[in-house]
């Protein structure tokens, strides 16, 4: 029976795989026959291959800018998981607190973190401090609401075994309700991942202030005001790439080491 | 497998969409049409010390007295201005020289219609120990407009020359616009340099400590427009009624600027938040020169191609210039005029 499913679900995800690819190579082709239809200039419609040359010409820059953007999301995200924490478990601790905490996120979560750039840039400077305050800011407010919501949805009969069992404080949390949260948990680090890497990119391009090495968005800028469209092109290829090796690698890796094994997600 | 059979029939509708996108003609962009009896054109409106007479002809309704109705458009940039002259929602753009280079490389349908105006443009710092680019650190940071602007050529020319290749800075920039910046320099913090134009280059240099750490004459050799507006093809093409009075708008207000100074000054004061005698102190610095006549305007191409900005370098001024254009500048027979020669780049 076991074996039937797993034939079944390989199959299932054969065909995924091939309609995947067939709808990328479907856009593909697409975009390169407009291109080379010659009906836009190359100006607006660069074709393929000159994407492709460029990523290579300048895979030496793009690695470097793709590490930069990736070392100041890993300081922001990191900031925001970890202060995304503290305050969540402040609130399960001093339930007052609930009402404070959810009238802030009411207030902060609407206001996308590049808006608050210009302000960031007054406080912190011009430079790398602004960017990681704004993915600090981009990813807190989703993780924070996540981690709540899943630490408040944890089932009290769970909770009641648990204290049944004698375990209490830090092994009550560790042992039944960060395991019982890590749905939530998991999308709210989707959400902050995302918000996190828009925001670096969306900084650095709009305000351009980047200084020192600059990132992906830090590109982007030079080639739109070099005019190099193949370059913009083949930095979102970089930033598409980026983020989907995190959904593929990152993501789908804790959530089979985590919730699919303990099933506490249906299949 | 239905599901991969209801993905080749998207696959179809897909593919027809995209022959209807590559088949049919763009749909023509709207504005820019004849008027009754008048023209119109769409100028993007620029604000500053640099664009005085665009300021002063709309002020004073010049363009009306030539028939010419102005739709004035509002971009937050350069990179802004060469992209709207590019998707076609816009007729007349102001540039420098090499952004506007770079976007005639890329295509950009538009050649110089207009100089503008010469300005100083010059590296400043408040630092002491900073003189020369050669003094600064590898942790200092230089503001400038944006990659490619002139400001950051006329870097990218002196780092060649003194430190053996253009892009040896370009680590250490930071893109700012010209106010943060200054606000930044004089609150001395965040940047170390600053590679700026009028009014703020005045206004950094009227402070103690502030001090030219490279200016326009020692890298370029002689004056260039800092400025040239830029009209497209197709509005050169189709309305050579709005182009001769958009040139002759900007001509009568650039000869009334000159003339009248005082009044110049007055009239535009407020609009840059400063009293009449600063304004005039400012549009009359030394170097400040407001003319329709082309300065300069082979003089970056070749170093640009040479670092890799451009691909290709335009052959002949016709290749970037509109006859009234080509007409100031002329021929001479036997060796190039003074005015040919004011076309290149002097020093070296």
């Amino acid at each position: 029976m076991a074996k039937q499913n797993r034939v079944s679900h390989l199959h299932q995800s054969t065909g995924k795989l091939l309609r995947q690819a067939m709808v990328l190579g479907a856009l593909l082709t697409a975009w390169q026959l407009t291109a080379s239809s010659g009906r836009f200039p190359e100006l607006l419609f660069p074709p393929l291959t000159k994407v492709f040359s460029f990523l290579l010409a300048e895979k030496a820059e793009i690695w470097q800018k793709t590490g930069f953007s990736l070392s100041l999301i890993g300081a922001g995200l990191s900031t925001a998981i970890i202060g995304a924490f503290i305050t969540a478990c402040l609130v399960m601790i001093f339930p007052p607190l609930h009402e404070t905490v959810m009238l802030l996120m009411a207030v902060m979560h609407p206001l996308p973190g590049i808006a608050l750039l210009p302000i960031f840039l007054l406080w912190f400077g011009i430079g790398e401090k602004s960017i990681v305050a704004t993915i600090i800011f981009s990813a807190f407010w989703p993780l924070l609401a996540n981690i709540v919501t899943g630490f408040k949805t944890v089932p009290a009969a769970q909770l009641e075994v648990g204290r049944n069992l004698g375990l209490r404080g830090g092994a009550l949390v560790c042992l039944v309700m960060l395991p019982s949260a890590t749905p939530h948990i998991l999308t709210g680090l989707r959400v902050g991942w995302a918000r996190a890497w828009q925001s670096s990119v969306a900084a650095e391009l709009m305000y351009g202030a980047a200084g020192g090495l600059g990132g992906l968005g830090w590109y982007l800028y030079k080639k739109r005001y070099m005019m190099e469209t193949a370059g913009v092109l083949a930095a979102m290829l970089v930033i598409i790439a980026i983020g989907i090796l995190m959904e593929q690698l990152v993501f789908n890796l804790i959530e089979l080491r985590t919730i699919r094994k303990w099933r506490t997600a249906s299949d | 497998m239905p599901s991969v059979r209801k993905t080749v029939i998207l696959l179809l509708i897909l593919s027809l969409a995209v022959a209807g996108l590559t088949g049919c003609r763009q749909a023509p962009p709207p504005a820019a049409s004849q008027n009754g009896d008048g023209e119109t054109i769409r100028i993007a409106g620029q604000f500053g010390l640099v664009y005085a007479p665009l300021m002063v002809a709309k002020d004073k309704d010049i363009f009306a007295k030539y028939g010419l109705t102005v739709e004035w458009k509002e971009y937050g940039s350069g990179g802004a201005v060469r992209e709207a002259l590019t998707s076609g929602d816009l007729d007349v753009g102001f540039m420098g020289i090499p952004p506007f280079l770079i976007g005639w490389d890329k295509g950009v349908p538009g050649k110089v219609a207009i100089g503008f105006v010469c300005a100083p443009v010059s590296l400043i710092s408040y630092r002491p120990e900073i003189t020369a680019i050669e003094d600064f650190q590898s942790d200092d940071k230089i503001a400038l407009p944006s990659p490619g602007s002139i400001q950051h050529i006329l870097l990218a020319m002196q780092a060649e020359k003194v430190l053996g290749d253009p892009k040896a800075l370009d680590n250490q920039l930071i893109a700012l616009p010209h106010p943060d910046a200054t606000s930044a320099m004089l609150a001395k913090k965040d940047i170390d340099a600053h590679f700026t134009t009028p009014p703020y280059i005045f206004q950094q240099l009227s402070e103690p400590d502030y001090h030219v750490v490279l200016s326009d004459r020692e890298v370029f050799g002689n004056d260039f427009s800092f400025n040239v507006g830029i009209v497209t093809e197709k509005y050169h093409a189709e309305h050579p009624r709005g182009y001769a009075s958009f040139v002759m708008a900007i001509n009568e207000a650039m000869a009334w600027i000159n003339e009248n100074p005082y009044e110049a000054a007055e009239l535009l004061a407020p609009n840059f938040n400063l009293d009449a005698a600063t304004t005039l102190k400012y549009m009359t610095w030394e170097g400040m020169n407001y003319t329709t006549a082309p300065y300069g305007l082979l003089g970056f191409a070749d170093f640009m191609q040479e670092a890799g900005y451009l691909t290709k370098v335009p052959e002949k001024l016709s290749d970037i210039a509109w006859e009234n254009v080509l007409a100031i500048v002329g021929k001479r027979g036997g060796t190039p005029s003074e005015i040919e020669s004011l076309q290149h780049r002097t020093a070296e």
